[in-house]
């Protein structure tokens, strides 16, 4: 059985515009939008600034100077947006003056999902229609496969929110099926305009990150600095270019510090892998954690210290080879009602 | 109550937190792929990869990685299988003596083998093996069932019905009667890597109790071959 634990703002955010018919008639809103853009320049006047450049970072910094609160809160503290981000987008009403519904599906519940799924399926006809028509004047069929990796699915919030109405997991999941058979069709380029608009690119490499470039010291010899973390241990590494392959953690010789193969074997694991063992010199500091967890924090430190040193090519390698991630297992709580964070307490009869 | 994964609670991908909490979770999240730790499959040039290898490439590129575990690392010393069975070894998380257990076994097979090497005559030198690491492979290939047991209940009455075992399964069994046999028939004052390069030795000739074991268990699963077809998946 599945039990309820925490959730964050993130997954209880319901789509308030699909929960039900308007709530906020449209001239409402545009007095709203008119309020809020001659009190835009109003407090443009109190600051001192011109109203025509006046950007909503303005408009927040200006708030936060003129009603200062304490409020831990930041979606308590008094803002000031633009009405469409205030108020939800949301559903006209659907029918007319005579009570007739506008759709023709909306007795079933789930007019856009509905109609959605019959425009989807009317676009796999047109597709396998095409093709048909290539097979038979015996033009080969296109066969460029389509960039699976690079992008994504709309998620089904993102899906809510397209079509303001709420969404079942069963009813997401059919679309999404749908969709892969209709991309999975070769001659499907035709349609391509239409499946991007539920297509979301991803980043194409998870390189977001800056390698710093090499820093130079008294004698001219390069290095440069990492830091790494694993469970409480926290650890600076120096690594030194032109050396011996000699390692120092907090001032004593890594044979002394770890006595135990492994610990060696993963402050090693890095240079190994690059095969540079006798090119670098390391210099590394260490506090927290257990024995395991500062070998771990090093490590980190030295793979991220050798990124400088290395190709691009190479930094993907590391990173594929999981060097380069932070670990984010710790040890669980302990849970009330129970001996650990897993074990229970002796079960007795009487 | 730690979330399980507290980085970027407001980015969508990373912050992964389903609506209810099931008991085995993970800290990661579930679009983080297993590490390759291995620099042999980085060396190889574009061409010689198939159709699979290519995509799998691309989705490395836009994927996020785990980090990989201290027991792993790219050096020529560190093998999987050895350090599965250190782990099923291991007794209250003494991670150190069991390893040191396991080094001494290795090296106990290889005087052995030595021994053996350098009394043997001329023309049988070759076919003795030497290599500690391809004894413990081949020791434990041999040792894995290739059909197992289940318990079936129809109408009151359990059956055991022969059922095909998985890969995991085959070379969990295989590392598990290996150490329970160490742990329990031997004499009182054998330690612990004398017994193990024992069986270890005898199981690579194919025979030894283990290798008894593993028959009988072929042997009862042929004698209950009338029940297989109570077995649904």
């Amino acid at each position: 059985t599945l039990r309820l634990i925490c959730t964050t703002t993130e997954v209880q955010r319901k789509n308030a515009g699909a929960s039900g018919p308007e709530k906020y008639t449209e001239a409402f809103i545009k007095k709203q939008i008119e309020e809020f853009n001659l009190g835009k320049r109003h407090l443009a006047n109190m600051m001192g600034e011109d109203p025509e450049t006046f950007t909503q970072e303005d408009i927040d910094r200006a708030i936060a100077y003129l009603f200062p609160s304490g409020l831990f809160d930041k979606q308590a503290r008094p803002m000031m947006k633009h009405p469409t981000e205030v108020f939800p987008e949301q559903r006209k009403i659907q029918w007319g003056e005579d009570g007739r519904p506008f759709h023709f599906l909306f007795y079933t519940g789930k007019q856009s999902y509905y109609s959605l799924m019959h425009e989807t399926y009317e676009k796999f006809l047109n597709v396998q229609k095409h093709q048909d028509q290539l097979a038979a004047e015996d033009l080969p069929l296109q066969k460029e496969k389509r960039n699976l990796a690079g992008s994504r699915w709309l998620t089904k919030i993102e899906l809510e929110e397209m079509l303001l109405e709420k969404l079942s997991d069963d009813d997401y999941s059919r679309f999404i099926q749908l969709l892969q058979k209709l991309v999975a069709l070769p001659c499907a380029d035709i349609e391509e305009s239409y499946i991007q608009k539920f297509s979301k690119e991803l980043p194409v490499q998870l390189q977001e990150v800056v390698i710093e470039p090499l820093q130079y010291d008294e004698q001219g010899k390069a290095f440069s600095t990492g830091e790494g973390k694993r469970k409480t241990a926290r650890a600076t590494a120096v690594v030194y270019d032109n050396g011996t392959g000699k390692i120092t953690v907090n001032g004593t010789d890594i044979l002394h510090y770890f006595p135990v193969l492994q610990d060696r074997e993963q402050l090693l694991f890095p240079f190994q892998f690059l095969g540079r063992i006798g090119k670098h010199d390391m210099v590394c500091t260490v506090s927290g954690g257990g024995r395991s967890a500062q070998a771990g924090a090093i490590r980190l430190a030295s793979a991220k210290a050798l990124r400088s040193f290395v190709t691009e090519k190479e930094v993907e390698c590391m990173r594929q080879a999981g060097l380069l991630t932070v670990d984010p297992r710790v040890k669980e709580r302990k849970k009330p009602g129970q001996e650990g964070p897993r074990r229970k307490f002796t079960w007795k009869k009487r | 109550m730690a979330a399980p994964s507290a980085a970027g609670l407001g980015r969508r991908l990373r912050a992964w937190l389903p609506r209810i909490m099931p008991v085995r979770w993970s800290r990661y999240n579930p679009s983080y792929l297993e590490p390759e730790v291995k620099k042999e499959s980085y060396q190889k040039p574009l061409e010689e990869l198939t159709e699979e290898e290519r995509e799998q490439m691309e989705l490395k590129a836009v994927r996020p990685i785990k980090a990989a575990p201290p027991t792993l690392s790219s050096s020529v010393f560190s093998d999987p299988m050895i350090s599965k069975f250190t782990n099923m070894m291991m007794k209250s998380g003494n991670k150190v003596l069991a390893r040191s257990l396991m080094s001494q076994t290795l090296e106990a097979i290889k005087r052995k083998q030595l021994e053996k090497y350098h009394k043997a005559p001329e023309n049988e030198k070759e076919t003795i093996e030497c290599n500690p690491y391809v004894i413990f492979h081949q020791a434990l290939k041999n040792c894995q069932p290739i059909i197992g047991l289940s318990n079936i209940t129809r109408g009151g009455k359990t059956y055991q019905v022969p059922v095909p075992l998985t890969d995991n399964r085959k070379r969990f069994l295989a590392m598990k009667w290996l150490i329970t046999e160490c742990r329990e028939n031997k004499h009182r004052r054998t330690l612990m890597p004398e017994k193990l390069s024992q069986e270890l030795l005898l199981a690579f000739n194919n025979e030894g109790p283990v290798i008894k074991r593993k028959h009988v268990l072929h042997k009862m699963a042929e004698a209950n071959r009338a029940y297989a077809h109570f077995r649904w998946w």
